[in-house]
């Protein structure tokens, strides 16, 4: 189907690339910003950095006291966070109109002055929430640190998707005042951000008000490296095994692809879900449903642009199942499905089910406003919200089947095993 | 120009949420639609009363298999067909039970409409519940029990409940059944529970999306209006959980080897239909107030403050009669005595004042959001939904944001000391060796230690 939110593109005359669509059916306006940093730019020795300094976003500015960002815009209604992945790290929030322009000014006054704020107090006060929160979602939790090491096994220790946006524990607590200043003005510039306003305003205010708080920003000039060249496919298995104190076994299975965006990288993920991520997948048909030699399979691609994206299936294997004949039955499915490639029902299921995906991705403000500001930092394309169907449409049954070939047989997998300790023991 | 002027804010845009429009179908079934210009997946959604309270203790957890095996296999369809009609038709599928219902959730395209409402009638009519497939979901779900108790804040939640409600009470115990209870549903269990417990009459099916060229109200009827089940027998109206008479007390889940602990701290509260001393309105700010965002209370103290936690979340908790305040997050192993009588301290104070600027904040926080909170179908679909559930009228939501207005520093804590005594059921999992001893020495009350 045909979409049309509009588009309009504006560039401050100091880099700032401003993207505005009006949507004047609710009382609200996101404003989104990405910039141009995320993990993949962290130096050795400095892993979770990027992410310990999103934190630090919100302990102050220039003209705005810790804790502040929050409190100020919480109590005119806004909705508010920032995340910090691979590629980039963004700030949100969604409020009422009315109070656009506070939300604007006071994230200029952090993305234009937050070191006259930073305080060895801050830092060290984050440090120690950056870490409970590693311990709740990573270090607690069964199979808490399976992402990390499917990372470390997927990529050479110098790829900057080695390591995972969280980091290390020993990182962190290296992490100093001086590391924050360098860090703050190496990646963060008008020049090197987007910034979306979805919502009910119109273009020309829109873009006045962004002028009026972000215009004198000043430019940092960075010269950003180029993405690294396209990783192959490994050339043959990987395999790292944990013992620990688990429910029960849980394979992951991971795998390099295309970078984001191609065509080949749609066709990937096509494969990838027509092969273990439908509830009708290939996978999940023989070990889920006819032998139950698996509780669940899922899988995903995640799109990335620095020389590889990622392809992920886990498995989590039924009581009494030898884990390694299930992890080859799984092999044996990504080498038929590279052999045969997909049938037309196959191919009907995964473009539906991606249909009504982004349909629903866009269905409110901030999610339309963060797609943008995604597609503009990274793939230079804001206008991908209305034309991101028909590329989905144009991947064919054959461009699924040499993706499967390239990228997806059983060969080029990194396997993380996480086995039940007592019973690897038996 | 200079960044030292903050500028000003002008007045929110007037917003209401919308009201349904209703029909009632011949069998009984209740439909409620909301044209929504824009929202291009139509949400859908089936609430059928239905108490868990009400399965037979030997089998508990048999609601809860019945939702997810509704789409295994249907009167015409194997598994595995329905699955793929879903799935070609662009459908996304999820069903479950809360405490009082059986709810069916649907996402689809417009322009699938029709095909979507049709699957769902065969979904909620013809369940076929195929041996292999019931099967599948026992073992799918004991599978899922393991899960839970393995992380520790779903292992926290288990022993909260265990401890708060009545052991004579099925709020007392998992909602989706034990081991042992759902490994003695049968088929025949399901066929029969299916036809007595779930049909149109009583029902409700809410539709929002933009439903520009669609007339839902007679497409529903040509579909859903198909629905029969003659053994049905509509639910009988709630009642409220009785509260543990030693609910007031200290239960620790040892959990060897755990880096932090897990805290889990509630009492009871109000549901929906409050109206004395306050309504739930009241509730609302109370719980943003004291742990709704990183400013609230608690955070404020412990994360901002002492950097003890990620973030601690407290909340008032509407059952469909009566509820809990349940207060949950997660502390560094080392901090959990000291962690757990600075939170105990602040939850105390819930009961002794709040400022006007507090009031307003939570207010203003809560009201202000709204129209961002229900701006999709989805979101519209799924608070519909809940009112139906919890049999409050289409203009609670907008009725509720308008008594924010009258919340005063007085009504939050008159409300608050309507329910909350001081006294706490309180659970911690963790590595009880590090810190059991500690705990004990609060004297905040005995202290029963159980394995994870």
């Amino acid at each position: 189907m045909p979409l049309d939110y509009p588009i309009h593109e504006r560039r401050l005359d100091n880099g700032l690339r401003l993207v505005v669509s009006p949507d004047p059916s609710v009382p609200n306006v996101t404003v989104n910003l990405w910039v141009g940093v995320g993990s993949r730019h962290e130096e050795p020795g400095r892993t979770g950095f990027a992410h310990l300094f999103e934190h630090l976003m919100f302990q102050g500015s220039r003209n705005v006291a810790s804790g502040e960002h929050f409190s100020a815009l919480m109590a005119q209604g806004a909705r508010l966070n920032a995340t910090t992945w691979f590629d980039r790290t963004n700030y949100f929030e969604t409020l009422p109109r009315g109070a656009m322009d506070l939300a604007l000014w006071l994230e200029a006054d952090r993305h234009g002055h937050l070191l006259d704020a930073v305080t060895q107090e801050n830092l060290d006060n984050q440090r120690d929430v950056v870490k409970e929160e590693k311990r709740q979602r990573y270090d607690n939790p069964p199979y808490g640190t399976a992402l990390i090491e499917v990372y470390a096994a997927l990529f050479p220790e110098e790829h900057p998707y080695h390591h995972a946006t969280i980091g290390s524990m020993e990182d962190l607590d290296a992490a100093s005042l001086e590391d924050v200043h360098a860090f703050f003005q190496r990646y963060y510039g008008p020049d090197n951000t987007v910034l979306t306003l979805c919502g009910d305003v119109e273009v020309d205010e829109a873009v006045a008000a962004v002028e009026r708080y972000f215009g004198d920003l000043a430019p940092i000039d960075r010269m950003p490296r180029p993405p690294g060249p396209q990783l192959p496919p490994l050339s043959e298995p990987v395999r790292v095994e944990r013992l620990e104190t688990v429910p029960n076994d849980r394979l992951h299975l991971a795998f390099r692809l295309p970078v984001d965006p191609t065509q080949e990288y749609l066709a990937s993920s096509f494969a990838v879900d027509i092969v273990a991520g439908l509830s009708t997948s290939r996978v999940g048909t023989r070990l889920v449903r006819t032998e139950q030699s698996a509780h669940r399979v899922d899988a995903h691609a995640m799109g990335l642009v620095d020389g590889s994206s990622i392809a992920l299936i886990s498995v989590d294997v039924a009581p009494g199942e030898n884990p390694a004949g299930v992890e080859e039955r799984v092999g044996e499915e990504l080498d038929r499905f590279a052999d045969e490639g997909p049938t037309p029902e196959e191919m009907e299921a995964v473009l539906a089910q991606a249909e009504r995906a982004w349909l629903s991705s866009l269905a409110s403000q901030e999610e339309r406003a963060d797609t943008i500001s995604h597609t503009t930092l990274l793939h230079g394309d804001p206008g991908a919200v209305n034309t991101h169907l028909d590329r989905l449409a144009r991947v064919s049954a054959d461009d699924v089947t040499e993706a499967a070939r390239t990228w997806l047989r059983s060969t080029n997998r990194a396997t993380v095993a996480f086995l039940q300790a007592e019973a690897a023991a038996a | 120009m200079s960044l030292s002027t903050r500028p000003a804010i002008g007045p929110p845009g007037p917003w209401t949420f919308p009201v349904p429009l209703a029909s009632e179908l011949p069998s009984g079934l209740r439909v409620l639609t909301h044209h929504l210009p824009g929202q291009y997946v139509v949400s859908v959604r089936v609430v059928v009363p239905l108490l868990v309270a009400s399965e037979p203790r030997e089998l508990e957890g048999i609601a809860t298999l019945m939702s997810r095996l509704l789409d295994e296999g249907t009167l015409h369809h194997t598994p595995i067909e329905f699955a793929g009609l879903l799935e070609r038709g662009g459908i996304g599928l999820g069903a479950g039970m809360t405490e009082s219902a059986l709810v069916i959730e649907l996402d689809v395209p417009q322009r699938r409409l029709a095909q979507a409402l049709d699957l769902l009638r065969q979904l909620l009519a013809e369940p076929a519940f195929p041996e292999a497939e019931v099967r599948r979901a026992v073992a799918t779900r004991t599978s899922e029990i393991e899960q839970q108790r393995a992380h520790a804040s779903h292992r926290a939640g288990l022993a909260f409940f265990e401890a708060f409600f009545d052991p004579a009470e099925r709020a007392s115990r998992p909602a989706g059944g034990t081991t042992e209870t759902v490994g003695a549903v049968t088929r025949a269990d399901l066929v029969a529970f299916h036809a007595e417990r779930v049909g149109p009459l009583g029902a409700t099916v809410v539709v929002a999306g933009d439903l520009t060229g669609v007339d839902a109200t007679a497409l529903v009827g040509d579909t859903l209006g198909r629905w029969t089940a003659p053994s049905h027998v509509p639910a009988p109206g709630p009642r409220a959980a009785v509260r543990a008479a030693d609910a007031a007390r200290i239960v620790v889940v040892d959990r060897p080897g755990s880096v932090q602990s897990e805290l889990a701290v509630g009492w009871s509260g109000p549901d929906r239909h409050v109206t004395e001393p306050a309504g739930w309105a009241a509730y609302q700010v109370l719980s943003f107030v004291i742990g709704g965002s990183p400013n609230a209370r608690i955070d404020a103290v412990l994360r901002e403050e002492k950097g003890y936690t990620y973030g601690i979340r407290s909340a008032f908790r509407p059952r469909r009669v009566g509820g809990t305040f349940y207060t949950s997050g997660s502390v560094r192993s080392e901090v959990t005595v000291e962690a757990l009588r600075l939170l105990l301290d602040i939850l105390d104070g819930a009961r002794s004042g709040y400022t006007v600027e507090e009031v307003r904040s939570g207010a203003d926080f809560i009201g202000l959001t709204a129209p961002g909170r229900y701006a999709t179908a989805d979101a519209v679909a799924a608070e519909t939904a809940g009112l139906v559930i919890d049999g409050l009228p289409s203009d609670f939501t907008t009725s509720n944001l308008a008594a924010l207005g009258g919340l005063t520093p007085q009504v939050l804590r008159d409300a608050a000391s309507a329910y909350l005594t001081g006294e706490w059921t309180v659970v911690v999992v963790g590595d009880a060796a590090a810190w059991l001893d500690g705990v004990r020495a609060l004297g905040r009350g005995d202290v029963t230690v159980v394995p994870a």
